[in-house]
């Protein structure tokens, strides 16, 4: 049992025999040494930094002073300040006066499309063409008018969401006991005759005066809509849920709730002021 | 010439000593800090137990895999606050059994989904996301529209979930049945009594667009609104809640 040295590799053995066959006691290189020690020294030196051991009451919260939340709290204000210092204008103005300078298009658009991008394609799409049950932000039809402050309220309260002040917006289910079937089937047909499409002219004239006494309340004197009531126009050719004869039916049926979602607590006002804006631009840009 | 270790090494008892504190250590590692939770959970109003609906939500969650690629875990980095809002406060995994933190974006992160997208979005994109997200990886699951929600399993999970520290009443347990298949009808005029016995931001509606029938279609989407968005941050202390 005593350590030998073994000629061949220059190294002392364990000591151990078994057999015959003997081990050597290579020792560790000294790099591997020096680097375990001095990770060792740098974990006691981060005990004390940071914050690491937890105690009976409390924990050890280092001298650095040092707190991820704070870290991040400090992160997102100095990136608010330098958009804002990027974007001055959407600080210092209001809605009407951003919507008046022309030139904030050219500059800005490309930067708000990510912010667009983000928060509002998964519904009204990439292209802001929205798809059936989520309208198209391109065209000049509107539901609670085109005027810039009027869709940044949309954006911060949203329609028929879980806010208090949302803004409420309903077609009811006149087929639960509001209209007869034969009644609501005429409206059908007129709807399809102001819409411009083809229809049945005798129900129709039928169905413009079941029309007169229970729809115009919200989209008012011959179907035009009313932007006091969120209520679309039925005399163009833009429709969220679709204007075949079928699903005017099922609408009138059973009524439609659009949800938008209303993003005050979710983005910063200066942001909703850029989305704001950003659908304003589509809806001048695009076809009318 | 003999060495500390190999004097240590030669006594067996000793080294059996050595080899249990050095053993305990994780252990003490890992359990300590659960004696001082009550210094990371942080002092929130508004989180609440999850009502009936969301757990079964919850458990559909679970089953069909959605933490393998959605996280629930806002970290406190800025780029995550950018994007998907105030970083997750261990007060809002509290009733999480287990958490749904995940550790892999293939889709976004969901901790703070609740709110963001209405519940037509949900059901049309859960049936075909492709339909709205060009690109999108994620399988469609339609079927949850077919497939009536069983309520038997949830009188069962809410009693285990109060065994493992939620508190639910004993009330909220006789009638976890009826209050999943409530919470889906507006009509059932039981908003009140939902609210009264979970809090006030329990949400009440058709989640499915299909008013007449409870499916799971309507607990995923009623768990996925809800998410993040129960405790009120208005009245949320960052400052004495710094970690």
């Amino acid at each position: 049992m005593k350590s030998e040295l073994d000629e061949a590799s220059g190294q002392h053995t364990t000591g151990h025999e078994w057999d015959g066959v003997k081990e050597l006691n290579t020792p560790v290189p000294l790099a591997f040494r020096v680097s375990l020690w001095l990770t060792i020294a740098v974990a006691v030196i981060m005990w004390v930094l940071y914050p690491s051991w937890p105690g009976v009451a409390d924990y050890l919260k280092g001298t650095a002073g040092y707190s991820s939340r704070d870290r991040v709290a400090e992160a997102v204000a100095d990136r608010q300040a330098l958009r804002l210092q990027q974007m001055p204008e959407f600080a210092a103005l209001d809605i009407y006066d951003l919507a008046e300078d022309p030139t904030l298009e050219a500059r800005y658009a490309p930067a708000i499309s990510v912010l667009y991008r983000d928060n509002c394609a998964a519904c009204h799409g990439r292209d802001l063409k929205g798809q059936t049950n989520f309208p198209n932000l391109t065209d000049d039809h509107w539901l609670w008018s085109g005027d810039p402050g009027e869709i940044e309220y949309t954006l911060q309260v949203g329609i028929n969401h879980t806010s208090d002040d949302t803004r409420w917006a309903q077609m009811p289910a006149f087929g639960d006991g509001m209209l007869e079937t034969e009644d609501l089937l005429s409206v059908v047909e007129y709807v399809l005759q102001i819409s411009g499409s083809e229809h049945d002219a005798a129900r129709a004239s039928v169905g413009a005066d079941v029309f007169e006494n229970n729809c115009v309340g919200c989209h008012n004197d011959g179907g035009i809509g009313g932007y006091e009531n969120g209520a679309p126009s039925l005399v163009d050719d833009a429709w969220i849920y679709g204007g075949s004869r079928s699903t005017l039916r099922e609408t009138l049926q059973y009524g439609r709730a659009g949800v938008m979602p209303g993003w005050q607590g979710r983005l910063t006002d200066e942001e909703i002021k850029k989305l704001a804006l950003y659908v304003l631009w589509a809806g001048q840009d695009g076809p009318n | 010439m003999s060495t500390p270790h190999q004097k240590l090494e030669r006594n067996g008892m000793g080294f059996a000593l050595m080899i249990l504190f050095v053993a305990s250590l994780g252990g003490l590692f890992e359990i300590a800090p659960l004696f001082t939770i009550e210094n990371t959970v942080e002092e929130v109003e508004g989180m609440r137990p999850y009502t009936p609906l969301e757990v079964a939500g919850r458990d559909i969650y679970v089953r069909e895999g959605c933490y393998a690629c959605h996280s629930q875990m806002i970290r406190t980095l800025r780029s995550d606050v950018d994007r998907y809002g105030h970083y997750s406060l261990a007060a809002e995994s509290m009733y999480d059994h287990p958490h749904q933190w995940g550790s892999k974006r293939t889709g976004p992160d969901l901790a703070r989904v609740g709110g963001k997208y209405s519940d037509t979005w949900h059901v049309a994109h859960l049936q075909n996301p492709r339909d709205f997200v060009e690109g999108s990886v994620m399988p469609g699951y339609s079927f949850l529209s077919e497939t009536p929600l069983n309520t038997h399993p949830l009188e069962g999970s809410l009693i285990a979930l109060r065994r493992v520290g939620v508190p639910y009443t004993d009330a909220q347990i006789d009638t976890a049945m009826v209050d999943a298949l409530r919470q889906a009808d507006p009509f059932a005029n039981y908003e009140g009594d939902l609210q009264d016995s979970y809090g006030p931001n329990v949400q009440v509606r058709d989640f499915d667009g299909q008013p007449d029938r409870v499916t799971e279609m309507d607990a995923l989407v009623a768990y996925l609104q809800m998410l993040g968005t129960l405790v009120d941050f208005d009245s949320f202390d960052a400052e004495a809640n710094n970690r």
